[in-house]
């Protein structure tokens, strides 16, 4: 598993279905050894460049490429890259091992290795089961059974946890980031940011098929609002003690309708506590907000401010 | 490419279409030796069936009542391939065999064999109860030798009719509107076109078929001239490289969403 075959490149990405723009302009990198969130809401082009990605929509502009070669040109793709891009492509009449044992005879795979990756998301019960009879969640794991059977370097899965129970989630969750540690790529889709909050490291947000926002997590959540309510019954004391002069960024100060509580972003709670302590004012409430990085997430995506990158 | 027949192998052998659709060639070759055997054809001209056995052409005949299933296979090459899309497991083919001709040489490859092992099951049928229903009977003997030809254009045109199944499944991929597009191809235009135009007939595909099959007349044009076997083999063939050639370079590189 070598770093840049692993790597995936979304360059100037663009589809047209007919009048829909579905994707414009996209281009984003996704890392080998971390877990990428590719996060948008419903329509907003995630499916159409991940199909992109794996050859099976042809770009009106751009290009999408893993390790730098368009996946049509890869020696083994069923052996590179594992997808699970829906929780419906099976033959309603073929059992969950039929399905599997399918895929791993094109791979070239022995019989042993279908019953280790039925065994791996949980299904070794229903093996002999017919998919159509499956609830969601069972079929999600069937598509990831298929996209672990020819233990691929890289991993691209449209929206897993759709369909999964709590307990399904937990378990993804330790799945994917075991292997992110084994330093294979993981880029999962989601349109519910808390979803997979825990377990992404990067994220990459679009909207309207174009990009709002590619970072880690870790900055995401930096850039966004590190918001610290306070409340003060000398208010324009309180404001005084913040603003310091010359200081580059200043914090920016909002002030809310309630009376004397200020929301402050810029400055950590302690920062606030030490200069009110100085200045001698009086606080009644020093409250550093949940990041809400979900609410962040509506906001940026609704706006979709395209093009702007973290 | 042998692991990608494999594949294509077991995805015919994983779902119940390909049994179903034998047993329909073995049922319905049984009905067509039994009423052959059993009841007069009144466009035969004889006054009664005694007479008609009688006739080594008749008995022919019998021995090829397979052929008139052939249809049966073409459906199954079409259902194969449609299938993909109707169920969207082509995604999955995709992933693992992106170079997309690749997929439509290897399915229909392996429903060349699949068509040839059911027109061997349909001659088999069609022999065995042939020797059953007629014993007992004064009849003609069956000429082995005729009988052996049968087999032979059975098997090929078999084969190559479920191969053409797979080619229009691949241009028509809506299951409904190329199972539905096929008989009325075969069942009707083909038939209409044929008489107002004889010469063509032979040329199109359920008149090469009857080439290839000899002695059994599909479509039911009974005074149209036939291609020989070998002429009709290529003609059928060639409708499916054809038809499969458009297919990959049409439909088979559409987007898949």
């Amino acid at each position: 598993m070598s770093t840049i075959a692993q790597t995936l490149t979304i360059d100037h990405l663009s589809k047209r279905f007919g009048k829909v723009h579905a994707v414009r302009d996209l281009s984003f990198t996704v890392e080998p050894g971390r877990v990428t969130g590719f996060l948008g809401p419903n329509g907003s082009g995630k499916t159409t460049t991940l199909r992109c990605l794996l050859g099976l929509v042809r770009p009106s502009d751009g290009t999408a490429s893993i390790g730098g070669q368009p996946y049509r040109d890869l020696d083994h793709p069923g052996r590179v890259v594992g997808a699970a891009l829906e929780a419906s492509g099976f033959h309603p009449g073929r059992t969950a091992r039929g399905h599997l044992r399918v895929i791993a005879d094109a791979l070239d795979l022995p019989k042993a290795r279908v019953d280790e990756v039925l065994g791996l998301v949980g299904l070794e019960d229903a093996a002999g089961r017919k998919a159509g009879g499956f609830s969601l969640g069972m079929r999600q794991r069937l598509s990831l059974a298929a996209a672990l059977v020819g233990d691929p370097g890289i991993l691209i899965l449209d929206e897993p946890a759709n369909g999964l129970d709590p307990e399904g989630i937990a378990w993804l969750r330790g799945l994917l980031r075991g292997l992110a540690r084994e330093g294979r790529t993981v880029l999962v889709s989601s349109h519910v940011l808390s979803e997979v909050q825990q377990t992404v490291d990067d994220v990459v947000i679009i909207s309207k098929g174009a990009l709002v926002r590619a970072g880690s997590l870790a900055d995401l959540a930096g850039n966004g609002a590190v918001r610290v309510r306070v409340r003060s019954p000398r208010r324009e004391a309180l404001i005084r003690a913040l603003e310091v002069p010359g200081e580059d960024p200043p914090p920016t100060v909002l002030e809310p309708t309630d009376d004397g509580e200020l929301l402050v972003t810029g400055l950590t709670a302690s920062d606030i506590g030490r200069r009110a302590f100085l200045a001698g004012v009086e606080l009644h409430e020093l409250t550093q907000q949940t990041n809400d990085l979900e609410s962040l997430f509506l906001e940026l995506t609704a706006t979709g401010t395209p093009g702007g990158t973290a | 490419m042998m692991p990608l027949l494999r594949s294509e192998l077991r995805k015919v052998t994983t779902t119940k279409v390909l049994f179903f659709l034998t047993l329909a060639v073995v049922l319905f070759t049984a009905l067509n030796v039994c009423l052959l055997v059993y009841l007069t054809p009144s466009a035969m001209g004889a006054e009664n069936n005694d007479q008609l056995l009688m006739n080594p052409e008749y008995i022919d005949n019998i021995v090829g009542a397979a052929g008139s299933s052939a249809l049966f296979v073409l459906i199954l090459g079409i259902v194969a391939m449609t299938g993909e899309y109707r169920h969207m497991t082509i995604t999955a083919t995709l992933l693992v065999t992106p170079k997309r001709s690749r997929i439509l040489i290897a399915k229909g490859l392996v429903f060349l064999v699949i068509g040839a092992i059911i027109g061997l099951i349909g001659f088999a049928t069609a022999i065995v109860l042939a020797t059953i229903t007629l014993s007992g009977k004064e009849h003609a003997p069956i000429d082995s030798g005729v009988a052996l030809q049968i087999l032979g254009g059975v098997v090929l045109g078999f084969a190559i009719y479920a191969f053409l199944g797979v080619a229009v499944g691949a241009l028509i991929r809506n299951q409904v509107a190329a199972v539905v597009g096929a008989l009325v191809w075969v069942l009707v235009l083909e038939a209409l076109i044929t008489v107002f135009v004889d010469w063509i007939g032979k040329w199109l595909p359920g008149g090469a078929l009857d080439a290839v099959l000899q002695a059994t007349n599909v479509s039911g044009r009974g005074g149209s001239e036939v291609l020989s076997v070998g002429a009709g083999a290529v003609v059928l063939v060639g409708y499916a490289v054809l038809l499969g050639a458009i297919a990959s370079t049409t439909t088979m590189r559409r987007d898949i969403t």
